[in-house]
């Protein structure tokens, strides 16, 4: 299964929708005229969505299945053995290309903890950006320290992590000892929220 | 002999006790601050500036460049435990850095990072005692028309050594200038593309965007994996055999090269020096094919080259009074504020920093070496932490490098959106290193695109009269184009061709323009980008 792999004319829409969407901005953009200047400030702007267009085009007729650029990922139950997937460099941009050798590393290696609950990766990777959604609301109402606290030691848990005091140790003193580096040798004030310091 | 004898003095004053104390302190905390994922040099110097304050400008300038090249140091370390790239100049590690921990040698490829720093550093360091004031004046040629084609070079060269798909990456490097042009423009002052958000108004900070979609997305990436395939945590043996010391040497010695000349040009800098080292190698190595899946060649190349440029960015700053990066603007802005004024008098009036400086980052590089190697057991450790606890940890990492930037969480939520985009793209084939590099240099391509248009009165020949401009925007279009026609030659007839493999994916050892910037000083200017930030470049405008 890949994840969120999508065919190249899928992906050639996308691009061109915003593209078009950008090229209208770039248009309606009001010209500079209060003294004369060869480059306006939408001149680069209209360039880069036509050519942005033009490249959505080229994609858009080239061969390429869904995913197939992608990292495939094992399916629920096989975690750790059924690892011998393309483990592409992420932006070296070998895609998917071989990976013979981490697969075959992780093959070997004895199962270990399976990641997360939710058999689907696409829903187990939405649950995960909206605990982070959720972090981001309360960073600032509960201050740094409980919001990352609660954080780290809920995303912990669920992910998979069995030693419960070692967790609720981590949650606790990573964000302490980051919260008073920052805010004392480096005088960054992170949100204290109802915390008196 | 006149130079041999101010090295020696600048010797002395570098090995000083009191200057040694601080080159060490320096680096050290260089390197700590530079290892957090989202701070980098330019963090890193502005941190320790009120430190500084105090001191004898010498030592204050010592330990301030030790801190440079120990945050450039710090950030490779990141970069290859947790593909988290906290600096720009060290994506280019992560790229074969990374996999290379997660096969297991997180070890090997530390200790290839702290000798291939070391060898750049101490190459540059020569260089510029040597050639500073030649190289300088010839940086100085370049007009604006030749900037913009460096930068466009810059940019194809990157896409061309990013991977299979041409056009995907073509792609990501235009939505990465797009990027880099939302917030108000700086000579009109119109709003582009904010949306009336004010947050937007400043634009786009680089680091939002980099540990969106380099240390989000592979946060995402791991969940989706499940947590396997990652390095177990061993921490494999430091020691290189001969034969890879011999495999090495070569491209650690081009990359110093090219690094330290691509640094020295004003705005080029640390970032660009790798990526060029970076597919300067892929192209030259025989086993190109195998750049991106852990070749130590990939590792020391642009580790070489971005310690070379770090220092290859002095030479502008301490002759010219020209920062070539933001972090030398940063450095600049110390020198002012400590009564040095750094320029063509320097040499003359304070030869003390002038030589100190010089002979301290050769001692700085001692340092880091000795100092890092022993601590390499120590970093690679983090590669032993669950991995259900490192996810919401480097998630919090990047939190805190991101609020602790702007105090606001409306790039919190950027950051997630560059997360999420960041993960879609990988998934997808296209290579998100275009799009950092067009994101760079975008604020700086349209500053030069507006320039050289003024001098010329609006007529867009000037790119294509000026000899240097020419000369690079063929080898722009060469560059990508090359390993394509390579590829068309060999062709659907020759499918058995003998060098089939490596066409296969690309190299283009066969094509005819596929290596135009093989580590000549002139064409290794290739790409004038900032090394920093887009918002940290006005200083080079001229």
């Amino acid at each position: 299964m890949t994840p969120f792999g999508f065919s190249n004319r899928v992906l050639a829409v996308v691009v061109a929708l915003f593209a078009i969407g950008y090229l209208v901005l770039a248009f309606r953009m009001p010209e500079f005229t209060a003294v004369e200047v060869p480059v306006q400030p939408s001149t680069l702007p209209r360039w880069l969505g036509a050519v942005l267009l033009v490249l959505a085009g080229v994609l858009f007729f080239q061969r390429g299945a869904p995913g197939e650029d992608g990292e495939r990922v094992p399916a629920a139950g096989s975690a750790g053995t059924a690892a011998g997937t393309g483990d592409a460099g992420m932006d070296g941009g070998s895609g998917d290309a071989g990976g013979e050798g981490a697969g075959a590393a992780a093959g070997a290696a004895a199962p270990r903890a399976f990641l997360g609950r939710i058999p689907d990766a696409r829903l187990e990777l939405a649950a995960f950006a909206g605990s982070i959604a959720a972090y981001v609301l309360l960073f600032e109402p509960l201050g740094f320290l409980i919001s990352t606290a609660v954080y780290v030691f809920g995303a912990s848990w669920y992910l998979g992590y069995r030693r419960h005091w070692a967790n609720a140790l981590v949650s606790v003193g990573v964000p302490a000892v980051l919260y008073f580096t920052m805010s004392e040798f480096l005088d960054v004030a992170l949100p204290t929220g109802p915390l008196p310091f | 002999m006149e130079t041999l004898d101010q090295i020696g003095y600048g010797f002395a004053v570098a090995l000083a006790p009191e200057n040694l104390l601080f080159v060490f302190i320096g680096v050290l905390a260089g390197t700590v601050i530079g290892m957090l994922p989202g701070l980098g040099p330019m963090s890193a110097i502005a941190l320790m500036i009120p430190i500084a304050f105090g001191m004898d400008p010498t030592t204050a300038i010592i330990m301030l460049a030790g801190v440079y090249y120990g945050a450039v140091f710090g950030g490779s370390t990141s970069s290859i435990l947790l593909n988290a790239p906290g600096i720009s100049g060290t994506v280019a590690t992560s790229f074969d850095g990374y996999p290379m921990a997660r096969q297991g040698k997180a070890g090997k490829a530390l200790a290839i990072a702290a000798i291939a720093s070391f060898a750049g550093g101490t190459v540059g360091v020569v260089l510029l005692m040597l050639i500073a004031p030649w190289l300088a004046k010839f940086a100085v040629s370049f007009g604006p028309a030749d900037y913009f084609s460096l930068m466009i070079l810059g940019l194809t060269a990157v896409v061309s050594l990013g991977g299979k798909n041409l056009t995907k990456g073509l792609i990501a490097a235009v939505v990465g200038v797009v990027i880099s042009l939302v917030g108000i423009d700086s000579q009109t002052a119109t709003m582009r593309f904010t949306f009336g958000v004010p947050e937007l108004f400043e634009g786009v900070q680089f680091l939002i965007v980099a540990l969106g979609v380099f240390a989000l997305a592979e946060v995402f990436a791991m969940l989706a994996r499940r947590g396997s395939g990652g390095g177990d945590g061993a921490i494999t043996s430091l020691r290189l055999n001969r034969r890879e010391v011999r495999t090495l040497s070569a491209p650690t010695a081009r990359g110093s090269l090219l690094g330290f000349f691509v640094g020295v040009l004003p705005g080029a800098g640390a970032t660009i020096a790798s990526f060029m080292a970076y597919s300067t190698e892929k192209r030259l190595a025989r086993d190109g094919a195998t750049f991106g899946r852990g070749n130590i060649k990939g590792v020391a190349a642009p580790e070489s080259a971005n310690n070379a440029a770090a220092v290859g960015s002095f030479v502008p700053l301490l002759t010219l009074g020209v920062p070539g990066s933001g972090t030398t603007a940063i450095l600049l802005g110390a020198l002012l504020v400590l009564g040095v004024q750094p320029g063509p008098l320097m040499l003359s009036e304070r030869p003390d920093v002038f030589w100190g400086v010089v002979a301290s980052m050769y001692v700085g590089n001692l340092v880091l070496l000795v100092l890092n190697l022993p601590l390499i057991p120590l970093f690679a450790k983090v590669l032993k932490t669950p991995r259900a606890v490192l996810l919401p940890l480097v998630v919090v990492f990047c939190m805190v490098g991101v609020y602790g930037l702007s105090f606001t969480t409306f790039d919190l939520w950027l950051l997630l959106g560059f997360g999420v985009l960041g993960y879609v793209m990988r998934q997808n084939g296209f290579p998100a290193a275009p799009l950092i590099l067009g994101l760079i240099l975008g604020g700086l391509m349209e500053k030069s695109m507006r320039q050289a248009l003024q001098i010329s009165d609006g007529a867009w020949s000037t790119f294509l009269t000026s000899p240097f401009s020419v000369a690079l925007l063929a080898l722009a279009v060469l560059a990508p184009v090359g390993p394509l026609l390579a590829r068309l030659r060999r062709g659907p007839a020759a499918p058995s061709d003998a060098s089939g493999p490596e066409a296969g994916d690309g190299a283009p050892d066969g094509g005819p323009g596929g290596r135009p910037d093989a580590g000549r000083p002139e064409s290794s200017g290739n790409s004038g980008g900032p090394a920093g930030g887009g918002e940290h470049t006005t200083a080079e405008g001229r």
